[in-house]
């Protein structure tokens, strides 16, 4: 058997058994509302900001879990001849690599390249791993809720999270290439003052304050839009699907949706979360 | 039967998020199909720099698309959150 014939049998087992696992239940609608169980106490002490998402910590884990193990195991016994896992990790790296180098230039790119490669493969398994079939999630009373496998990215906290520190990352390289008044002229400084004291300097400023707020908010917004969209797409997608799947009974069609909101918008919407961070690192890095 | 005031603003709420979802899709899908449409022209006259139109293509689609997840949110806060 081929190795391209494996790797279908296991996608279509995957799908199979999400299949029968289905019918046996029904998701319930209200449940869209609240999907991530929390806990608000741990041991008698209350745990501040509201409570924590155990599901989305849990699930967090074990994609980080995953992600070491694999990059441990992928480039365990490294040879010049690579063998069938070298050569899948030497593909990906050299991938982002070509990547990064074309967007920042050979010296920085090699710089953010394990960044931008691990945020892929991060936000990439967090968006798959809804595909697996979890059936405690549809059987109710069997295990609790929060054991169930489900996209830590469906959880605004995570994305938020991530774009937090994309800005970070760019606003912090920023300043570490231009200088820090490098840095806040690039913001406060739209037209360029003229030498000495007069009207037309003043006028200049108010000019440059008034553009200077509309920067920050621009920024701000980069930021929310940047996480927004990666939760909005998966969560919108998570959606859709239950509600499909309860007009039509479970019949065949969730396997097709899964391939779809699961497999090909999980793997764009990774890609473009990590090409923007990407991008917003070059806007500050980039003369 | 009686409407109580928490039944009106519920139903407003329903019917708030249909028409900010529906008008929300308007732009996004407009600006999608033009950007792909583009790609598509850029495409067929330089085969072969596909690879990367077709990514600057879905960097400009993701970028265009945030108006459209922004209603999207606004809907579901009105669905899930008003109560």
């Amino acid at each position: 058997m081929s190795n391209k014939k494996k790797v279908f049998l296991v996608i279509g087992i995957i799908f199979t058994v999400e299949f029968i696992i289905s019918l046996f239940g029904e998701y319930d609608m209200s449940q869209i509302a609240a999907p991530f169980a929390k806990i608000h106490t741990v041991f008698g002490v209350k745990i501040p900001f509201n409570g924590i998402n155990i599901s989305t910590v849990l699930n967090t884990w074990l994609i980080m879990a995953v992600v070491i193990a694999g990059s441990y195991f992928f480039t365990r016994r490294l040879t010049p001849i690579p063998g069938r896992l070298q050569a899948i990790a030497e593909t990906y790296v050299s991938a982002f690599d070509t990547l990064c180098t074309e967007v920042l230039g050979k010296k920085r790119g090699r710089k953010f390249l394990p960044f931008v490669a691990t945020l892929f493969i991060f936000v990439l398994l967090s968006n798959w791993v809804g595909v697996i079939p979890s059936f405690w999630h549809v059987v109710d009373g069997v295990f609790p809720h929060w054991l169930a496998i489900e996209e830590p990215t469906r959880d605004l906290n995570t994305t938020l999270g991530f774009g937090i520190m994309c800005f970070f990352v760019a606003h912090i390289s920023g300043i570490y290439v231009r200088g820090f008044k490098g840095y806040v002229a690039e913001y406060f400084v739209t037209m360029p003052y003229d030498k000495g004291f007069n009207g037309g300097n003043i006028g200049k400023f108010i000019f440059n304050m008034f553009m200077g707020l509309l920067n920050i908010v621009g920024e701000i917004g980069k930021t929310i839009s940047h996480s927004f969209r990666l939760f909005g797409n998966i969560l919108g997608g998570a959606i859709i699907m239950v509600v499909i799947c309860n007009l039509i009974r479970f019949i065949v069609l969730p396997v097709f949706l899964n391939g779809f909101f699961g497999l090909f918008v999980g793997a764009v919407q990774a890609f473009v979360f990590t090409m923007l961070a990407l991008v917003y690192v070059s806007v500050m890095v980039n003369e | 039967m009686e409407l109580t005031g928490a039944e009106i603003i519920k139903a407003a709420a329903m019917i708030g998020a249909g028409i900010c979802m529906g008008f929300g899709a308007i732009g996004p899908g407009i600006g999608e199909g033009f950007a792909a449409g583009k790609a598509c022209e850029g495409v067929a006259r330089e085969p072969e720099n596909a690879n990367l139109i077709t990514r600057t293509m879905l960097i400009g689609q993701a970028v265009s698309e945030s108006t459209g997840i922004y209603s999207l949110v606004i809907a579901l806060l009105m669905l899930f959150v008003i109560k």
